[in-house]
């Protein structure tokens, strides 16, 4: 853990973290809730999207590949420009999979960020995620 | 049948008259002798047989002359048709004594009858051969699309419409290039065996094999392999013709192969990300309260799982260098830092194995142009290799400097197996190993083909010295920024982007 006070993350700040790998979303909750971030983790893409419209996050972790519905679909709808409630919560995308060049760019075009799961410990992803305003 | 009529009276009066004048002739040489001359009647007799003889002959010549020359009239006439001039002028009948009139009908019924002739030939040839031709360029299950000499499409089937996603019309009077972006897995390309063929100037015909059509809109890219015929002064200024055959299926499979790498990387990815999540809380929560020993082991399983994400990376980056999906962005960098930290991130593999590695960055350096992540890989590589082959021997030398050519050298240097000669020139091939030490050295012989193409990609070179049992040196060059920055100053190009493969465009892209 850094203790460059910048990176510090504001108090309480709310993440939500849509990853169906039941293992990964505990590890990301232990160490985000270490560091002072409410957490809430669910595992598949349609209740992922319903929690993402109906609840006010700082940060969104999603995850690609879902059941039921798409980390990319769920992208889409959160980033819709017609909404009429608008997300402000800061959505990245975490993932193992391996994009097309083309596809990737596509996707970070819509997010706040896009990291592979397998390169970041849980400790530099709440290092990652203390840089995100 | 008048004229007939008419010149056989003509020639019957006409020797008719002949003889009769000649009789006359006679007649009158025979009183002529008798009266003024005292030859004998036998002598007169015989002179005016002689007279006879030479008037008969006369007419003979004459008459043949004028019997013949309509002949020759119509000789001339079939002669010059028969040569395929339609157009020359009807012989002239000037000169001609007998039957004039009649001649000169007759001949121009021949050119008549000669032009009906050639006309409906010409037009059983258009009759016979157009509607084959539309037939063929309507229906041809290929693509084929004719250029003229400016390399315009001058006709494209509608294959070659739907295959390149407009329509006929709309491809018409487009440059080809503009309208076929297409790769070659050589540098014998179409462009270049066309300019060749052109410089000839003889009829030349190729193919080519697994030609890539790159297509817009992220639409995924065909395959197709390409026949095409070249010559000059074709009817309708037509001097190339191209055909396509579609084989999308069957060579894109390796498109197919990166998807299952992609889905082999994700199902990798998976447990490794949480084993390096659980080593971490390990790590974390026990802290100093284990053994030494423990804590040793801590230690390698965490430098195995970082192994074991390198891996995972030159696998996908391999797949994308025989791909050509990898694409590299040259920014300016400064090469100690980039060198510093990677070379940090290896010190604990190089730890684990009790080795020291050592780096020497001379401070004169320029900044370089490089791609960071793929330019750490190709570190990661060669020193991952040499802790791999460093035997029993406990150092490894990093150093860069700058060379006489103004290149900025970077070298990894052990001092353990080496090479031996005979297996030298297949260092840098594709899942490459070195047999002797498959047993005891762990590797998959990705690292150096892949660290080839990224550091060609980025414009140097990568080389190898090594003698057996005293270790190995390896070292690439790279470009200093300066010299990349001019590059782009002349392309006027707003990045420096390379790709890493083995494909060659067709270099007239974009030419207009």
């Amino acid at each position: 853990m850094s203790d460059d006070p910048s990176l510090a993350p504001p108090a309480g700040r709310s993440v939500l973290c849509i990853e169906d790998e039941h293992f990964i979303g505990e590890l990301y909750d232990r160490a985000l809730t270490k560091n002072g971030y409410k957490v809430t983790v669910i595992t598949d893409g349609v209740k992922g999207l319903a929690a993402a419209e109906t609840n006010q996050y700082d940060i969104i972790l999603l995850d690609l590949m879902l059941p039921n519905l798409t980390g990319i679909e769920i992208l889409r709808r959160l980033r819709d420009p017609h909404r009429s409630a608008p997300i402000r919560a800061k959505i990245i995308i975490t993932t193992n999979l391996e994009q097309r060049e083309d596809v990737r760019a596509d996707i970070e075009k819509q997010a706040d960020g896009y990291l592979v799961k397998a390169e970041f410990t849980p400790h530099e992803l709440v290092d990652f995620l203390n840089t995100v305003r | 049948m008048d004229l007939l009529q008419q010149l056989r009276r003509k020639i019957r009066s006409s020797v008719f008259a002949a003889l009769i004048v000649e009789n006359l002739l006679l007649i009158a040489a025979w009183y002529c002798l008798m009266e003024f001359t005292d030859l004998s009647l036998p002598d007169i007799a015989a002179i005016s047989l002689g007279l006879s003889l030479v008037c008969v002959l006369f007419i003979t010549y004459v008459t043949t002359g004028w019997l013949i020359q309509p002949l020759k009239v119509f000789w001339d006439a079939i002669q010059r048709l028969s040569d395929g001039s339609r157009d020359a002028a009807v012989p002239a009948a000037k000169d001609l004594h007998l039957g004039r009139e009649l001649i000169v009908t007759l001949t121009a019924q021949i050119y008549q009858l000669a032009g009906v002739a050639s006309r409906t030939a010409a037009e059983e040839r258009r009759q016979g051969a157009d509607p084959a031709q539309s037939f063929i360029a309507q229906n041809l299950p290929l693509p084929l699309i004719l250029l003229d000499a400016s390399e315009t499409i001058i006709f494209a089937n509608p294959a070659a419409a739907r295959y390149v996603g407009l329509s006929s019309e709309e491809m018409k009077g487009k440059n080809v290039y503009m309208v076929l972006d297409m790769s070659f897995p050589s540098e014998d390309t179409f462009d270049g065996w066309l300019k060749t063929a052109k410089a000839k100037n003889a009829t030349a015909v190729s193919s080519w094999e697994r030609v890539r059509l790159n297509v817009r809109d992220n639409h995924p890219a065909r395959f197709f392999d390409l026949a095409a015929y070249y010559n000059r002064g074709n009817p309708d200024k037509v001097e190339t013709i191209l055909t396509l055959f579609d084989h999308t299926k069957q060579y894109s499979q390796e498109d197919q192969a990166v998807s299952f790498i992609a889905l082999t990387v994700h199902e990798l990815r998976t447990p490794l990300t949480l084993l390096r999540g659980y080593i971490e809380v390990f790590e974390e929560e026990l802290g100093g309260s284990i053994s030494p020993e423990l804590q040793d082991f801590m230690l390698k399983m965490r430098a195995q799982a970082e192994q074991l994400m390198a891996f995972v990376n030159n696998i996908l980056n391999v797949a994308r260098v025989d791909d050509d999906q990898l694409e590299l962005r040259l920014e300016e960098a400064d090469w100690p830092t980039i060198l510093k930290a990677a070379v940090q991130s290896l010190s604990l593999q190089a730890k684990v194995r009790g080795i020291e590695l050592r780096c020497r960055i001379a401070t004169d350096l320029p900044t370089v142009g490089v791609d960071r992540l793929s330019i750490q890989e190709v570190i990661n590589n060669l020193v991952d290799n040499a802790i791999k082959y460093s035997g029993d021997s406990k150092t490894i030398n990093i150093d860069a400097h700058l060379t006489k050519d103004g290149l900025v050298e970077t070298t990894v240097q052990d001092f353990g197996l080496g090479i031996g000669t005979a297996i030298m020139p297949n260092l840098f091939s594709k899942f490459y190993r070195d047999h002797r030490n498959r047993a005891q050295v762990g590797g998959t012989g990705l690292g150096l083909y892949l660290s080839k193409a990224i550091v060609t990609a980025h414009g140097g070179n990568v080389w190898v010295r090594s003698r057996e049992g005293q270790g190995s040196t390896f070292g690439f060059t790279l470009v200093p920024y300066a010299q990349l920055a001019e590059e782009k100053r002349q392309n006027g190009s707003q990045e420096i982007t390379r790709a890493a493969h083995g494909w060659i465009k067709n270099h007239s892209l974009y030419r207009r």
